[in-house]
């Protein structure tokens, strides 16, 4: 058990921090609190590039593929570096797992260094209006036609979409086999002819969500397919094999700076706001049950750490995952939320101003992630199912 | 950075899962709670001739110098067993003679620690069962070449089986250099020593320890006069650490028997823990023993580091307190009745856990102190980073 980080790994956070200081400038910061696009216009490309040059990103990716053969917890540093200010780098949460772990040779060699230097962004096409938490029941169709696939359907909440250069997308290629073994994950270009993207506006768009809210996305889309014809080229692992392709997918991107912050960046907030904050004299940090609340969030927000580095150790041993990522994905998202509530009962009607109001603690923050951090529940997996994953696949219980 | 057990960790968890699982049953367990004694000496020794009681000791005395996650590892699997034996009161005394005791001290006790020929134990609540110094009343007053105690402790464990007990006594007010703590090295068999047996939920041994002009030598005193109080802190920081070791390995195999259970058991034609609302209740059980012991781990490894470890210690118990007491009590729900049955042992593992959850510190005392770190001090916090400092 070591629960430390190296010297050299100290030293890595550190120069991470210094290359921020000097390079994340107000600009960018500016082009993303304004951007529909996730914040990826060019201050963010530019500073992307600069990331990649230091060696930054996919660090425990192979360096055949542009990455350094390094460690996850390496990998994970820069990522939370970057993440704190809202920035997106170092390639966790991208899908490049699953294409390094299923892909051909010659996908690994077009994709990886591709999303390294920024140019190769996913968006990520599973839900569909039937087909939620029940995935398997998916409906969008890949038929084969000679060396190509046509595909014709619909998917839900692809956020990505009106930015990205790709969708990851399930479908279904045997609808006559069982439904887990009739799905393929295929790889294809956003500007294929017969792809449309229509937005789809979310709770968090008016006013918009500051910087850091938890889901403070204003924007995600739905996405229709007609007639898209593919070659088969852009098939990701077998034929009808994409169900579990996906799945260790999922459970290597379900964890990582991204997932830990979103759960636990109110934590820090709150206590540094009531340290350098009061109404008027009245602290709450002077009061006892607020006192005791925030002691119990802070010590389950160090659980989300703590599992966070346990996915991490699990990914540098081999990435043999039973219910870690899933147990991960339960406690996160609801420690989040607890913490969100506790907070509006500590900032009484202060936490109901939204973004711009007259008033507003921290640019409406708190009161949009109310609106926001439910959602991390709900996304990526509900935490229902991945306590349905724990208790089958950890504890090996028996199906209903 | 790897949080998980290495090889040699989770070896030397084997050996003792395996030891402790073929030479401990429910029935000794069962048996001993009648005990006079509480534990069978012949299985103390064992433990000793395996290494064991002298694993965190220092090796000029007898011991082997591991590190403390390496007996946070035993003392989980003696919780998983509810190994009845005076092993959690030993090591604390024994480790803090070993890093506060004099020369003389740590001869006399240390090597018989060791080989299992002492049991050790501590006694620091009073009446007023707050872990604080301002809670300390018990009084040691200075008399020819010794000290004269008077005062009472309770809930001291192990008394009525251990040799020597830890005491804090009062020995001045409190002032600008000093709590007006000092620690003690007392003989449980001297006069004007009295121990009245406690009847508690775990059927352990605990006692009200009446001291009525207690005389001891001078050579007694356990570090310098009137500083026995940051003695006494860093004591009680292990001894929690190590308690919650105790709890996870116990909460862990209670946990494990709902998950048998859940699938043995048949109601309404299939196996309970094919139902939904069974199987979430058993993943929160897995997510509250697991950040349990991630929480403990760490403490102790931050111990083990030299690294200030209060306020994660204070993570573990205030979360233990609750969680593991929550994980015991699902088990006993998805047990339905016969896991309050008598003749069950379920129970067992219950009353221990729960007993636990009240012993070094509550859940309320523990918070205050993660509190008062967090917002007593300057500066902005950040998770994963120390915290900043008092002034």
């Amino acid at each position: 058990m070591d629960f430390g980080l190296t010297q050299e790994q100290e030293d890595l956070r550190e120069q991470v921090r210094a290359f921020i200081a000097e390079n994340v400038s107000q600009g960018l910061l500016d082009e993303m609190e304004g951007g529909e696009e996730g914040g990826r216009g060019p201050e963010y490309r530019e500073l992307v590039a600069k990331v990649a040059e230091k060696g930054w990103i996919g660090i425990s990716w192979p360096k055949e593929y542009g990455g350094q053969s390094g460690s996850r917890i390496d990998q994970y540093i820069v990522e939370e570096e970057f993440m704190r200010l809202g920035i997106g780098v170092g390639g966790a949460g991208s899908g490049a797992p699953a294409i390094l772990a299923a892909g051909t040779e010659e996908q690994k060699e077009y994709f990886i260094p591709g999303m390294i230097r920024g140019e190769i962004i996913f968006a990520l096409g599973f839900t569909e209006p039937q087909a939620g938490a029940d995935l398997a029941g998916l409906q969008c169709r890949a038929v084969r036609d000679g060396d190509d696939f046509v595909i014709n359907g619909q998917k839900m909440y692809t956020s990505a979409a009106h930015y990205a250069s790709h969708i990851y997308m399930m479908c279904r290629t045997d609808p006559d086999a069982p439904r887990h073994r009739g799905i393929s994950i295929f790889l294809i270009p956003m500007d294929t002819p017969g792809i449309t993207v229509r937005p789809l506006w979310t709770i968090q768009s008016d006013p918009p969500a500051p910087m850091g809210t938890t889901y403070g996305m204003v924007r995600t889309n739905e996405t229709f397919f007609e007639n898209v014809r593919v070659p088969a080229s852009c098939m990701l692992g077998e034929e009808n094999g994409g169900w579990y392709v996906g799945a260790m997918g999922l459970n290597l991107d379900r964890v990582g700076a991204s997932r830990y912050l979103i759960s636990v960046r109110r934590d820090e907030d709150i206590v540094n706001w009531v340290k350098e904050n009061d109404f008027g004299g009245n602290s709450p940090a002077e009061n006892p049950a607020v006192r005791d609340k925030l002691a119990e969030l802070w010590t389950e927000a160090n659980i989300c750490r703590l599992m966070t580095m346990r996915s991490m150790s699990l990914v540098n041993r081999g990435g043999n995952f039973t219910y870690e990522g899933s147990a991960e994905k339960v406690w996160a998202p609801e420690h989040g939320v607890k913490t969100t509530e506790a907070i509006s009962q500590i900032l009484g009607p202060y936490a109901q101003l939204l973004n711009g109001s007259e008033e507003a603690i921290e640019d409406g923050l708190f009161a949009h992630n109310l609106m926001g951090s439910f959602q991390s529940g709900i996304n990526h997996g509900s935490v229902q199912i991945m306590r349905d994953q724990m208790a089958r696949r950890g504890l090996g219980m028996p199906r209903g | 950075m790897d949080i998980l057990p290495s090889e040699e960790e989770q070896m030397l968890k084997n050996v003792a899962r395996e030891f402790l699982e073929t030479e401990i049953s429910t029935a000794m367990v069962r048996e001993m709670e009648l005990d006079d004694l509480g534990y069978p000496p012949s299985l103390w020794k064992q433990m000793a001739d395996l290494g064991w009681l002298g694993l965190a000791l220092p090796e000029q005395y007898g011991g082997q110098g591991l590190p403390l996650t390496y007996l946070g590892l035993i003392l989980q699997e003696a919780g998983r067993v509810l190994a009845p034996v005076p092993l959690h009161s030993t090591m604390v005394a024994a480790l803090t003679i070993a890093e506060a005791g004099s020369e003389q001290q740590k001869k006399d006790i240390l090597p018989a620690v060791s080989d299992g020929g002492m049991v050790l134990t501590w006694g620091i609540a009073e009446r007023d069962p707050r872990l604080i110094p301002e809670a300390m009343t018990l009084q040691a007053t200075a008399d020819g070449d010794g000290w004269v105690l008077n005062g009472t402790k309770m809930f001291v464990d192990n008394f009525v089986v251990a040799q020597r007990c830890l005491v804090a006594a009062r020995t001045a007010a409190v002032s600008e250099s000093s709590q007006g703590i000092s620690l003690f090295l007392v003989d449980t068999n001297g006069t004007g020593v009295d121990q009245t047996a406690l009847t508690t939920l775990a059927k352990d041994k605990q006692s009200r320890v009446d001291f009525k002009n207690h005389w001891v030598e001078a050579s007694a005193l356990v570090g310098e006069l009137n500083q026995g109080w940051p003695i006494v802190e860093a004591m009680l920081d292990r001894a929690t650490a190590l308690l919650c070791c105790q709890m996870t390995g116990a909460a862990r195999k209670d946990a494990e028997m709902a998950i048998e259970y859940a699938k043995n058991r048949v109601a309404f034609g299939r196996p309970i823990g094919s139902f939904q609302s069974v199987q979430h209740m058993l993943a929160d059980m897995l997510l509250h023993v697991d950040g349990g012991e991630m929480l403990t781990f760490e403490a102790l490894w931050k111990m083990d580091e030299g690294l200030p470890a209060s306020v994660e210690v204070s993570q573990a118990k205030a979360f233990c307190n609750e969680k593991c007491e929550s994980v015991v009590r699902t088990s006993q729900v998805i047990h339905g009745g016969i896991g309050f049955m008598m003749e069950f042992d379920l129970h067992l593992w219950f009353r221990r856990v729960t007993s636990w959850t009240m012993r070094l510190g509550t859940t309320y005392d523990h918070r205050a102190r993660i509190a008062s770190a967090l917002l007593d001090t300057p500066g902005r916090v950040r998770l994963g980073m120390p915290l900043p400092t008092a002034v």
